[in-house]
């Protein structure tokens, strides 16, 4: 049985289209993230399952109940806000504790309860001390422990981690995963960036305008984007326009291109990753030849614009050693390219 | 800058705090009919005004009077305010101007509008007769509640104002966390919203009760001959018995007993709510 599922959902305001038709479905314990661009209708289509947005049209269920006409406190679904939202005036044990509140659960059961969730966040000993007493990071996680402590039947989560720096930002999206593993929590999760999506995620949902672009695992979207703006938006990609022609693909500028092994017959983008290419220098032979016009050395790694003519590409390889062939390589220089076809895909806009 | 600042503050200190002095000073002071006034020190008009009577059922009147309007005041701006405060839409700040508008008017003309509203030929005996409901006007005017009800109007833009302002403040995301965690509207208002507008609760009927303490033309004109408020009373001691430094004493009476009565409010309801 699925535990959430959006049929056909779609909002407008005034004459605005912000989601426009969107059906999904989550399994029971399933992290699904919505990505997408800002604007895309992520955070309507989130606060319809929490019920804060009345639908235009189409339908919300829960656990195979109908609740699109319910009420937010009518409704098994604990949301985390994006600025967490707690209460100022409640410690953070009454914090986490007001939803058993809310459900009559007696007082020591639910000190019992809180204290359990605040431990599952490593906060039990901050549990009499008031938000404005604690560290952004902190606040973020008595807002799960105020969540998890109702085991909903939707865990909600918009931008969870875009208040934090980046180091705690790595904690945390591991915390949450592993919690919401742990807690066979299902959860739908909001998020702009597509690292987070991809590595704390079950499976993704690709918004764009209001519609799903792509739904599927991480790998499907990676290794086999639906579309251009796709393979654009998840990971990064040299998309290059041009046509299909004898046995490889012609790029605008008149480049031929290995042929690519898979993706749509006809499709006017040819889609390369960057890690996927093969620089060597122009006497390797192999390859389409170009020009070096930037290196970028990122520590591990180096990522190099090659011209493929008017064409830039970029591809990112390991930071070449001392005795490497490719450590002597400066901006100008003549370069090969290289890539097996089945790496490359073809595909529609 | 403090060569600027400082005569500026002296006259703020002078304009405020002139006519405080003298009036206390005067409140110490002897009436002598031929006289009028004459130097002394003593606090024999305090003692008179405490023990008289006549004086402690005004003060009573006029205590029971500004308790009732502000209770009332509350409980009727609360749910404009909020609704002011949680506005999107582009009328907000043409209804937030037109909640003030009554202020641009004194309170004497707008008492003077309950009185056309109130009157026994007034609009609403007149309203009530031609729908039939009444056969003879009803006595509105001159009673203690025709003063009730339009301090609590007039006093009701203070209010809302105050309420809003501090209702604004609070996140609505907070009023949504409540809802979400499973609070109907009653529970989300008693536990989230009652508390944290607490702030603007007591700015606001603190700021309605010195109001109503002080108020003046509205009782003079709708309460009647028989209906005493302390503002008229001194006003009369000022004017008419020309009794400046009892009319000084009852002035400073009705102060003390505001700054008294204000500060005990604010902190049984603030110590209340906290433990809550
Ligand atoms: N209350 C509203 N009234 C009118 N338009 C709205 C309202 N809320 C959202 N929109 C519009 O609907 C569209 C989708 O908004 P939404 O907040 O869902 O985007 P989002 O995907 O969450 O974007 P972001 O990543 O920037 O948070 C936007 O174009 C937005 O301007
Ligand atoms: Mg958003």
């Amino acid at each position: 049985m699925k535990s959430l599922e959006l049929v056909n959902i779609r909002k407008d305001y005034g004459g605005a289209v912000a989601v426009a038709g969107m059906s999904m479905q989550i399994a029971r314990g399933e992290l699904v993230s919505l990505l997408g661009p800002s604007g895309c209708g992520k955070t309507t289509t989130l606060r319809m399952v929490a019920g804060f947005v009345a639908p235009s049209a189409g339908s919300v269920l829960i656990d195979g109940r109908d609740v699109t006409r319910l009420a937010p406190y009518e409704r098994d679904t604990a949301l985390v806000f994006q600025s967490y939202a707690l209460f100022p005036h409640m410690t953070v044990a009454q914090n986490v504790g007001f939803g058993l509140e809310m459900r009559k659960v007696g007082r020591a059961e639910r000190e019992a309860q809180s204290l359990e969730a605040l431990r599952r966040v490593r906060l039990e000993h901050l549990a009499d001390r008031y938000p404005r007493q604690l560290s952004g990071g902190q606040q973020q996680r008595v807002a799960l422990a105020r969540g998890l402590v109702l085991n909903p039947a939707v865990f909600l989560l918009d931008e969870p981690l875009s208040n934090l720096d980046a180091k705690l930002r790595g904690e945390v999206r591991s915390e949450i995963r592993a919690l919401q593993q742990s807690l066979e929590l299902t959860t739908l999760m909001v998020t702009h960036d597509q690292e987070e999506a991809l590595t704390m995620s079950d499976r993704l949902v690709l918004m764009e305008g209001g519609r799903v672009r792509q739904a599927g695992t991480a790998q499907d979207l990676y290794e086999r984007p639906a579309d251009a703006f796709v393979a654009e938006f998840v990971g990064r990609s040299n998309v290059i326009e041009g046509r299909a022609e004898g046995g490889g693909f012609r790029t605008a500028c008149g480049t031929l291109l290995p042929a690519a092994a898979a993706g749509a017959a006809g499709g006017s983008f040819y889609a390369i990753r960057p890690e996927k290419i093969v620089l060597a220098r122009e006497d390797a032979g192999e390859g389409v030849g170009g020009a070096l016009r930037e290196i970028l050395y990122l520590g591990a790694q180096t990522e190099y614009t090659v011209m493929l003519g008017q064409t830039p590409v970029t591809v990112i390889a390991a930071t070449p050693g001392p005795d490497d062939a490719l450590a002597g390589l400066r901006t100008g220089d003549p370069v090969r390219l290289s890539w097996p076809g089945a790496s490359a895909r073809l595909l529609g806009a | 800058m403090a060569k600027l600042v400082l005569p500026a503050g002296l006259l703020v200190l002078l304009l405020l705090g002139g006519p405080m002095l003298l009036m206390l000073r005067y409140s110490f002071n002897v009436f002598d009919p031929l006289f009028l006034m004459k130097q002394a020190f003593t606090f024999e008009n305090y003692a008179r005004a405490v023990a008289d009577p006549y004086y402690q059922k005004i003060l009573t009147t006029t205590i029971l009077v500004a308790l009732a309007c502000t209770a009332l005041t509350t409980l009727l701006a609360y749910g404009p305010a909020y609704w002011l405060a949680r506005m999107e839409s582009r009328w907000k700040s043409k209804l937030t101007i037109l909640t003030m508008f009554p202020l641009l008017v004194g309170g004497v003309v707008r008492s003077a509008g309950y009185l056309a509203l109130l009157s026994t030929d007034g609009l609403v005996n007149a309203a009530l007769r031609g729908a039939g409901i009444i056969a003879e006007p009803l006595q509105l005017l001159y009673t203690p509640g025709a003063v009730i009800f339009a301090t609590v109007g007039i006093v009701l833009p203070y209010m809302i104002l105050t309420l809003a302002s501090v209702i604004e403040s609070i996140p609505r995301q907070v009023e949504e966390a409540a809802a979400n965690l499973g609070a109907r509207p009653g529970r989300s208002f008693f536990r989230v919203l009652m508390p944290l507008s607490l702030p603007g609760v007591l700015a606001g009927a603190t700021l309605v009760f010195i109001l109503c303490m002080n108020a003046y033309a509205t009782p003079l004109l709708l309460g009647g001959p028989q209906f005493q408020m302390m503002a008229p009373a001194v006003y009369e001691q000022f004017a008419r018995a020309s009794n400046w430094p009892f009319g000084a004493a009852l002035a400073f009476l009705l102060l003390i007993v505001t700054v008294i009565l204000t500060s005990l409010g604010s902190s049984v309801i603030a110590r209340r709510y906290r433990a809550g």
